[in-house]
């Protein structure tokens, strides 16, 4: 119970050390890349509380920060205020979760996975066939654009983020979903309302995947209307969650940093063999960490105690 | 008598350190290099054309650079040219970060990329951070219907793809030439904007639309399309293709023995390599000439001949001579420029006017670069220009029946 204060107070403190960031730089290029690592531990946490805690693979992750960027996007260019905008756009994703999750979530295994990444694909195709152009900001808005508001938003979503899913992960809900991801039928045989839970799961990780689109929408100046529904935005919170840790809750920020950091290092130093570079590191990591990352440090005390007793005969 | 001699002095005095102080002042030291930045797709899915558009960069700076770099009128002189490139792995969301990496590099200008979907993210940030941008492959019109002012796009546009097209047919003799045009339009704002331009040109011109069909980017099926273009007797098709799609569209074309006299597909057949996948059923096919090795433009030999010395196992593609192009623009307007930043840069842009390895380049008041709008079609293996308002250009060639080609 202690730890888990210590835990909170320091999380409230790298919180609060973020937001006063501005105050010590003015360098766009460091705000675009934290708006980018807060949009992935977003995104991947939202992922985990589903695929993680309730072990429901949800390869369709890209249908719901398409909504939520979509409807945003759409609102705000409209003059509706942005946070109202994004706000409406986690909304919306969580309507299209409802609508996908009641039959959805009766299939199992591999069909649930392959279910959500056949809704990815049609609300791709739709988008690409209903809005074939660019949205662009208008010249007025483009003027004025800061990323420093930008910057508190992602920081802002990736909090609220990090706090609902703890708690709810945390709590007898989190108790439900990790019964159902353990083996759910013996939950079900205990008086668990499996379903209950799973839906729970689904509708937080719609959310926050739709503040996160609403997020990216609010932050690019211009881009074709279906590139937040590309299939990118299905496999990589996934591939993050995997680099640092399935089902736990520090995983998705720790694969976060992983991803984003490394990758922009490996891409300004590297050239073209970044990509390969990083493929490499990233199956060794599966390889040998498949807890992720975050299974790391027992690994190390694992293999320290093995090489001790070896020593000790 | 002694304080005016006091006085003479000090205003002597005076006036030598007011000239030093100003020469001190005036004679700002000139950088080490004028640094310029890309974002461009070295890996991932658009990694081909980015590549090349990388290449044609390189050799654009090594050229300039072998002359001692840009001559800049507020050093009054030569400063070489340090060219960045970062990859953005196919990924638009990377372009946004890259380029932010680029301007806090303090880059004088940004060079445009292969793909769409990163130029159009691009642009924004270009933008944003009142930054010029040279666009390599930017055709979409609307783009620069934006009010953008730092955003320069000195390539073919989709109604010079349209015109260049209908000159072709002009060109046919009259007893030969095809009246009735299918027009498979490409759901993105490229296609529409096609088919905007095509229905208002062939009405000038006395062609008839006969048929318009519709189809996604990912689009793997063509045969309803082509069996109605067939059904309506049209013996003209246009179309904005994916690459991938130009070379079903005409594997099924000739599954459905359908050969209409003109097929024009503005990408895909472009590409170097598109003789050695389709062989022989890529004659006659008509396609974007806005670049070929064998343009009489100044520097178009030495571009080839440097480019075929440096990577003697690669294909020329088209993206090379309009990435080199593309940088010769940029340069032109830096050593015009009044000073060496981006605002001055900016301006001078906006007066282009230089003849570059495809052609004459200006630029309309979006932006919008004024190209000669080129037309190419594949004969006996070979790329070879149809149309062009700068030169006599080969015939074209009237495609014959399937059944008839050997």
């Amino acid at each position: 119970m202690v730890e888990r204060k210590k835990g909170l107070v320091l999380a409230a403190a790298v919180i609060v050390a973020l937001a006063l960031v501005p105050f010590f730089t003015v360098r766009e290029y460091v705000f675009s890349i934290l708006c980018m690592l807060f949009l992935y531990v977003t995104l991947s946490q939202s992922w985990n509380i589903l695929g993680g805690y309730t072990g429901q693979i949800n390869v369709g992750q890209a249908a719901f920060f398409g909504m939520g960027a979509l409807v945003a996007r759409l609102l705000w260019v409209a003059g509706v205020p942005f946070y109202l905008s994004i706000l409406a756009g986690g909304l919306g994703s969580v309507i299209l979760a409802i609508i996908i999750g009641l039959p959805a979530l009766k299939l199992r295994g591999h069909y649930f996975a392959i279910g959500t990444l056949a809704v990815a694909t049609i609300a791709q195709i739709t988008v690409g066939n209903i809005l074939p152009g660019i949205s662009f900001l208008p010249a007025q808005q483009m003027a004025t654009y800061s990323l420093i508001p930008r910057y508190y938003v992602f920081l802002i979503i990736m909090a609220a983020a990090l706090a609902v899913i703890y708690f709810t992960v945390n709590s007898r809900v989190g108790l439900g979903m990790e019964a159902t991801r353990d083996d759910e039928e013996a939950a079900q045989m205990v008086g668990v309302n499996t379903f209950k839970y799973k839906m729970i799961a689904f509708l937080i990780s719609s959310f926050f995947a739709g503040l996160a689109g609403g997020g990216f929408a609010y932050f690019n100046a211009s881009y074709y209307w279906y590139l937040p529904f590309t299939l990118m935005w299905c496999f990589e919170p996934i591939l993050i969650v995997f680099i640092g840790g399935v089902g736990s809750f520090l995983g998705p920020v720790i694969g976060s940093v992983c991803y984003v950091l490394l990758k922009e290092l490996f891409a300004l130093t590297l050239g073209e063999a970044n990509l390969l570079i990083f493929g490499i590191v990233f199956i060794l990591t599966i390889l040998f960490f498949p807890k992720g990352v975050i299974g790391l440090p027992a690994k190390l005390r694992q293999l320290f105690y093995r090489r001790g007793n070896v020593v000790g005969r | 008598m002694q304080s005016r001699r006091f006085t003479l002095v000090m205003a002597a005095v005076a006036f030598i350190l007011f000239s030093f102080v100003s020469a001190v002042a005036l004679a700002q030291e000139a950088p080490k290099s004028i640094k310029i930045g890309a974002s461009i797709s070295l890996t991932g899915r658009f990694a081909a054309g980015g590549i090349d558009v990388a290449d044609g960069y390189k050799l654009a700076v090594k050229h300039i650079n072998d002359k001692g770099g840009i001559l800049v009128k507020q050093f009054n002189k030569k400063i070489p040219v340090e060219l960045v490139i970062y990859d953005d792995e196919s990924d638009p969301s990377k372009t946004v970060t890259r380029l932010e990496k680029l301007n806090a590099e303090k880059v004088v200008a940004y060079l445009g990329e292969f793909a769409s979907d990163m130029n159009i993210a691009g642009l924004g940030i270009a933008e944003k951070n009142k930054i010029p941008w040279v666009g390599v492959t930017i055709a979409v019109e609307n783009v620069f219907n934006q009010g953008f002012k730092y955003i320069f796009g000195p390539n073919m546009f989709s109604f010079m793809e349209v015109a260049a097209f209908l000159d072709a047919l002009d060109k046919i003799p009259e007893n030969q030439r095809p009246k009735k045009i299918a027009n498979f339009e490409l759901q993105v704002d490229w296609g529409k904007e096609c088919t905007k331009y095509l229905h208002e040109y062939a009405k000038k011109k006395g062609y008839t639309i006969a048929l318009e069909r519709k189809f996604a980017p990912d689009t793997k099926d063509f045969s309803s399309m082509i069996m109605a273009a067939k059904s309506a007797g049209c013996d003209a098709v246009f179309a904005v293709p994916t690459p991938p799609q130009s070379m079903t569209l005409i594997k099924q074309m000739k599954e459905l023995d359908y050969a209409p006299k003109a097929t024009c597909f503005v990408r895909g057949p472009d590409l170097s390599n598109f003789w050695q996948v389709m062989g022989k059923d890529a004659n006659y096919i008509m396609t974007s000439g806005e670049w070929t090795p064998d343009m009489p433009y100044p520097g178009n030999k030495q571009l080839v001949a440097d480019y075929r010395k440096q990577y003697p196992n690669k294909l020329m593609g088209m993206p090379v001579g309009n990435g080199y192009s593309a940088f010769q623009v940029l340069a032109d307007a830096i050593s015009r420029a009044e000073k060496l930043d981006r605002e001055s840069i900016r301006q001078a842009l906006t007066t282009t006017s230089i003849v570059t390895v495809k052609g004459k380049v200006t630029f309309d008041k979006r932006g919008v670069g004024n190209v000669p709008h080129a037309l190419a079609q594949w004969q006996n293996g070979k790329l070879v220009v149809i149309v062009s308002p700068d030169y006599k250009t080969a015939p074209v060639l009237v495609a014959t029946p399937w059944s008839k080609r050997k």
